[in-house]
């Protein structure tokens, strides 16, 4: 198992974002985090990143508490742009060289480059859709332990989102996980390993797909609606 | 720490081009004016300088304040918090980030006000009294124990900023960890900047009621007792800054 989070819940205001949600990853797995809009899952995935502090729980990774040292294992893709105003594409490799041991420099280039984005161009000034981009290949870069992405495919066009998810598949091995999270069901429905269900800042289902179609024969959409 | 303070420092940079920039404007129309004896524009220049470089130094001491609150307004506050390093180590490059930047406008001003008397003193007595001026000088800090009073005051100085800035530090987490994402987060921290002001000086003027210490480590005009004190007060506002940051930033 490389984390478990137990009992986890945070609160925004008075209002319960994730609610005593425990679940656990097992090593080189695919995940998939579904949910309605304020569900939860961009709060939960942003407390495995480090950036927001349960008001209650505990996350392990491989079995202790999660330190700040584990963010150099964990690489995380919000849904936002979140580069500094002044950077460029290449401004972006750099700081991800500087900081992630992990960061494999001649790997980003490629992908920028297979993305169509230029070295010169300001992260700021992207389109939606450009801006996806780089924040996939910075992340995808990582050979993280690790990797969330949140909402990798929000944004982008057809063409884009069958490149991002050949990438994904093509990372992923037995030692790296990946977590993902999207409204896109059918995207991800064929190579996603596991589900899981969350609303209201509960997790109210787990769903191993291959066991769920061979008992059932139902698809992740058919019991994302029958449960959402 | 070192590339943490890369990234924070390259975040004023805007600013100090604006400074340089200004600067460069300022000495050039000085001596312009002092060049075809344009007395009164010269002065003039002169003044707006000196004024401008006040108003600097205090917004370059407030900027790093307020780079911080914008940080954790935004999500580019996830590029500091997703990267492997200790909340400690984040906060302490903004602190070093902040006093290199003022010192940096500190010096960029004094060089500015050098250029400026060498200038002066050239145009109107020439070379020969620009050196006369430099020798005079030197040899009053080094002999007339002015070289003391000077290092003392840049000392209180650079103090009183680091005091300034951890003051606003502490008052932004505590702001953005007890309201969160609330508009009222930067008037919140406003208050706070003055409150917490309140009691530093309160505490000062509480120690400073010891009779023993009245009077004791005076430097001059500068007291020896006033910079422990605000050294201790600005390690201990890092501390709780730090101690907060790490139990209960959410960004």
């Amino acid at each position: 198992m490389i984390l478990e989070c137990r009992n986890l819940t945070k609160t925004y205001r008075g209002k319960k974002a994730v609610a005593d949600l425990s679940l656990s990853l097992d090593t080189g797995k695919i995940y998939g985090l579904l949910g309605e809009n304020g569900s939860g899952k961009t709060t939960l995935m942003k407390m495995i990143a480090g950036l927001a502090k349960p008001a209650e729980g505990e996350i392990l990774y491989h079995g202790h508490p999660l330190e700040y040292r584990d963010k150099a294992h964990i690489a995380y893709m919000s849904t936002e742009p979140f580069y500094y105003d002044y950077m460029k594409v290449s401004d972006v490799g750099r700081y991800y060289e500087d900081f992630f041991e992990d960061f494999d420099m001649k790997y980003f280039q490629d992908l920028i480059g297979k993305f169509g984005l230029e070295e010169g161009m300001k992260a700021k000034d992207m389109s939606t859709g450009m801006s996806a981009k780089l924040k996939i290949a910075a992340t995808l870069a990582r050979e993280s332990e690790l990797c969330m992405l949140d909402e990798p495919l929000n944004g982008v066009d057809y063409k884009a989102r069958e490149e991002i998810i050949a990438l994904i598949l093509e990372e992923a091995d037995d030692k790296r996980t990946f977590l993902l999270s999207t409204h896109l069901i059918d995207e991800i429905e064929s190579f996603v390993e596991k589900a899981f269900f969350i609303k209201n800042g509960e997790l109210i289902k787990e769903m191993d797909l291959e066991a769920e179609r061979m008992a059932s024969g139902r698809s992740l959409t058919d019991v994302y609606m029958d449960i959402m | 720490m070192g590339k943490l303070i890369k990234y924070e420092w390259r975040k004023q940079r805007t600013t100090r081009m604006v400074i340089l920039i200004s600067l460069l404007v300022g000495l050039i129309a000085f001596l312009w004016g002092m060049l075809f004896k344009k007395d009164v524009f010269a002065a003039m220049v002169l003044l707006v300088m000196f004024s401008v470089s006040l108003l600097v130094l205090l917004y370059t001491g407030i900027e790093s304040i307020l780079i911080l609150s914008r940080d954790l307004r935004t999500k580019q506050s996830y590029m500091l918090w997703m990267v492997p390093r200790s909340v400690w180590e984040i906060v302490g490059a903004k602190f070093i980030s902040a006093i290199l930047q003022m010192l940096f406008s500190f010096a960029a001003f004094f060089a500015a006000g050098c250029v400026c008397g060498a200038a002066l003193l050239y145009y109107s007595d020439g070379m020969r009294a620009v050196i006369e001026s430099v020798q005079i000088i030197v040899k009053n800090f080094f002999e007339g124990g002015n070289l003391v009073n000077i290092f003392w005051f840049v000392i209180t100085f650079v103090i009183a900023w680091i005091e300034i800035i951890m003051i606003g530090f502490l008052a932004v987490i505590i702001s953005r960890t007890v309201l969160l994402n609330s508009r009222f987060a930067g008037l919140f921290s406003l208050v706070l900047f003055f409150v917490i002001n309140w009691l530093v000086e309160r505490g000062y003027s509480l120690i400073h009621a010891i009779p023993l210490l009245q009077n004791a480590g005076n430097l001059g005009i500068w007291n020896i007792w006033d910079c422990v004190y605000y050294l201790l007060i600005s390690a201990v506002l890092f501390l709780a800054t730090g101690w907060l940051a790490d139990r209960k930033l959410s960004v």
